[in-house]
C-alpha cells in the first residue's frame, strides 16, 4: 500500500524533474523567461496520446512528444525573435493560452474539455510497462538520460554561448555569434523536454484533458527553477523532489481533492514570493535574475 | 442586422476591457513592470460584491462602494507588502514581473478554496427586456456599462493632465530620477497608481459580475484582454489603451462571427502577436530604443 503511493510520488517526481530542467535551459542558462512552457508540456502530452491512441509504438510516440513541441519552440522563438524582455514573457504566455484554447476547441483532434481516455500503457520492444514498478524504472531512466543530455548542452560551448547572450547579447553579436539561433536552439531544447515530461504524464494517467495545461500549472515548475536557482541542474533536481513531495502531506490531513489542487498551488505561489523577496537567487543559483 | 449587434457586442466588451487596460497601462507607466495581479483585483472585487449583496444582503450601492474600496485597498497593500519589499532589495523587473504571476496564481486559488469552482450569480439586475436599436438587441445594464466605462476613462485621463497627483505620475513615468530630484516621492506615486488602478480594476470586476456570471478564472482572462489592449494600443499610454481595448473588443467579436465561440480567447493573442511582430510600440506608443 504505502510502496505503491511511494512509487506513485517517485513517477511524479521524475515528470517535474524532467519538467524543470527543460525550463532552467531557457530561464536559468539562457535569460528566457518563458512562459510558454505549459503550451509544450500540452502539446507533447496530446501528440504522445493521439499517437497512442492510433496504436503507434512507444518509443515512436516518446520520440514524436519531444519533437512536434520543438518545431512549435523554434516557431514561437521565430515569432519572438525582436521582443525582449517583459515582451517576452506575455507573448509566450500567450502562446500558452492560444494552446489551450485549441485544446479546448479543436475537438475533433484532442476531443475537447472531455479529454482523451485510455492511453495504453508504454510496451518497449516487448517489454511491458503497464505496472507502476517497472513504469518508474522507465521514467527513472528517461529522466536519468535527459539530465545528462542537458547537463551536456550546458558545458559544451554551445551552452558557453547561451550563457553568453544571457549575460550580455550584444557582445556576444559582436563575436560573431548568431544569438537568434541560440536562443531558438535554447527554446526548441526547452520545448523537446517539456513535451517529453507531457508526455509521461499521458502515459502515467492514461487520461488527458486541457484542464492540466492551463498557465496554473506552471507555477511549480516556474518555483523549482528558481528555488533551485538560476544555471544550476544540480539545484533543480533537489528543488523539484522536495517540492513535489512537500505539499503531500495535504493528503493526509483529510481535505477534499477539489481543496487539495488549489491548496498546492498556494503553497508554490507563497514560498516562491517568500524565495523572491528574502532569497532571489535561489539555493544553489549560479546568476541573478534580470 | 447581425453586424449591427456584433458592432454593440464588440463595443460592450471593449469597454470593460478599456477600463482594465487603462488600470493596467497607469500602473505599467509608472511602476514599470508588469502587474499581473491585476487579474486578482478584478476577480476579488466581483467575489466581495457577491459575498455583500448575494450573500450577507447588504443594500446594492453599499456593497458596491464597499467593493470600489475594498478593490484599492487590495491594490495599495499588495504594493506595500510585495512590491515595495521586492524593490527594497532591488529587485529586477523580472523578478518583478514573476512574483506579480506567483500572487495572480495564489489569489486564483484562493478564490476557487473560498468559494468552490462553480459559476455564481450577482443577479442585481433581473434580465430585462432588451431594447431595439437598429435592429440589434441591447440591454440597459450593458448601456450602463458603456455610460460608465466612458466616463471613467474621461475622468482618467483629466485626472493624469490636470491633478497634481496625476501631474507627478507622469512625471514618475517619464523619468523616475529627475521626478525625486525635483522632490516628488516616487514610492508615494506608486502607491496611488496602484489605488487608482485597482479602484477602477474593482468597477470592471462589478460590471462584468453584473453582465455574466462570475467564476475564479475570470481575472486572469480580463487581465490577459487588457494588456493585449493596453499592448495593442502602446503600453504605457492610457488613451492607447483605449483605443486597443475597442478594437480588441470588436476584433474578438468580428472573430467569432466565422471562428468558433472557444476560440474567443485565442483571437486576443493572435491580434497581440501580430502587433508585437510589426509594430510592437502600439497604435499611440512612441517608438523607442
Amino acid at each position: 500500500m504505502f510502496s505503491a503511493y511511494l512509487v506513485s510520488i517517485l513517477i511524479l517526481v521524475g515528470m517535474a524533474i524532467i519538467e524543470s530542467l527543460a525550463l532552467q535551459l531557457a530561464v536559468g542558462f539562457t535569460g528566457l523567461l518563458n512562459l510558454g512552457h505549459a503550451a509544450f508540456y500540452c502539446i507533447g502530452a496530446y501528440t504522445a496520446a493521439l499517437l497512442a491512441l492510433a496504436g503507434y509504438p512507444f518509443w515512436l510516440c516518446l520520440l514524436m512528444a519531444g519533437v512536434v513541441p520543438m518545431i512549435f519552440g523554434f516557431l514561437l522563438a521565430l515569432l519572438t525573435n525582436k521582443i525582449k524582455g517583459d515582451y517576452f514573457a506575455l507573448a509566450t504566455l500567450g502562446f500558452t493560452f492560444v494552446v489551450y484554447a485549441v485544446a479546448l476547441n479543436w475537438t475533433d483532434l484532442t476531443n475537447g474539455p472531455l479529454g482523451l481516455p485510455g492511453i495504453p500503457k508504454p510496451n518497449l520492444f516487448g517489454l511491458d510497462f503497464s505496472d507502476n514498478i517497472s513504469f518508474l524504472i522507465l521514467i527513472l531512466v528517461i529522466t536519468l538520460i535527459s539530465y545528462l543530455i542537458i547537463k551536456r548542452i550546458t558545458i559544451s560551448p554551445f551552452g558557453k554561448v547561451l550563457a553568453a547572450t544571457r549575460d550580455n547579447e550584444m557582445a556576444t553579436k559582436v563575436l560573431g555569434k548568431n544569438t537568434f539561433k541560440m536562443k531558438a536552439c535554447a527554446l526548441a531544447i526547452n520545448a523537446f523536454f517539456a513535451g517529453i515530461a507531457g508526455s509521461i504524464l499521458a502515459y502515467y494517467i492514461t487520461y488527458i484533458d486541457p484542464s492540466s495545461f492551463t498557465i496554473m500549472e506552471m507555477i511549480p515548475t516556474l518555483c523549482v527553477v528558481i528555488i533551485g536557482g538560476l544555471g544550476s541542474l544540480e539545484g533543480t533536481v533537489i528543488a523539484a523532489v522536495i517540492l513535489e513531495i512537500l505539499p503531500e502531506p495535504l493528503r493526509f490531513i483529510g481535505f477534499s481533492s477539489s481543496i487539495i489542487g488549489p491548496a498546492r498551488q498556494m503553497i508554490y505561489a507563497l514560498i516562491l514570493l517568500v524565495i523572491l523577496i528574502y532569497k532571489p537567487r535561489g539555493f544553489w543559483g549560479k546568476v541573478k535574475l534580470e | 442586422m447581425i453586424i449591427v449587434q456584433l458592432l454593440i457586442n464588440g463595443l460592450i466588451a471593449g469597454a470593460i476591457y478599456a477600463l482594465v487596460a487603462s488600470g493596467f497601462s497607469l500602473i505599467y507607466s509608472t511602476c514599470k513592470f508588469i502587474h499581473f495581479a491585476h487579474g486578482s483585483t478584478i476577480a476579488f472585487s466581483a467575489y466581495f460584491l457577491y459575498f455583500l449583496f448575494s450573500m450577507l444582503g447588504l443594500n446594492f450601492w453599499m456593497a458596491v462602494i464597499l467593493t470600489i474600496i475594498f478593490a484599492s485597498l487590495f491594490g495599495y497593500l499588495t504594493n506595500l507588502v510585495v512590491y515595495k519589499e521586492l524593490r527594497k532589495k532591488k529587485a529586477s523587473n523580472t523578478i518583478l514581473l514573476i512574483a506579480s504571476f506567483a500572487l495572480l496564481i495564489f489569489f486564483e486559488s484562493l478564490i476557487l478554496i473560498i468559494f468552490g469552482a462553480d459559476v455564481k450569480t450577482i443577479g442585481y439586475i433581473k434580465v430585462a427586456e432588451g431594447l431595439q436599436f437598429l435592429g440589434a438587441v441591447i440591454t440597459p445594464l450593458q448601456i450602463i456599462i458603456i455610460a460608465v466605462s466612458l466616463v471613467l476613462l474621461i475622468s482618467l485621463f483629466l485626472f493624469t493632465k490636470k491633478t497634481k497627483i496625476g501631474k507627478a505620475m507622469r512625471a514618475v513615468a517619464d523619468n523616475k530620477d529627475v521626478a525625486e530630484i525635483v522632490g516628488i516621492s516616487a514610492e508615494k506615486i506608486y502607491s496611488w497608481a496602484f489605488i487608482i488602478g485597482s479602484a477602477i480594476a474593482g468597477i470592471a470586476g462589478i460590471l462584468t459580475g453584473m453582465e455574466q456570471n462570475i467564476n475564479p478564472t475570470m481575472g486572469t482572462n480580463l487581465m490577459i484582454k487588457g494588456f493585449a489592449a493596453a499592448i495593442i494600443g502602446g503600453i504605457g499610454s492610457v488613451p492607447g489603451a483605449i483605443v486597443g481595448a475597442f478594437l480588441l473588443g470588436l476584433a474578438e467579436n468580428f472573430g467569432i462571427w466565422y471562428l468558433p465561440s472557444g476560440y474567443k480567447d485565442a483571437i486576443a493573442f493572435v491580434v497581440l502577436f501580430i502587433f508585437l511582430l510589426f509594430r510592437p510600440q502600439g497604435i499611440l506608443g512612441k517608438k523607442n530604443n
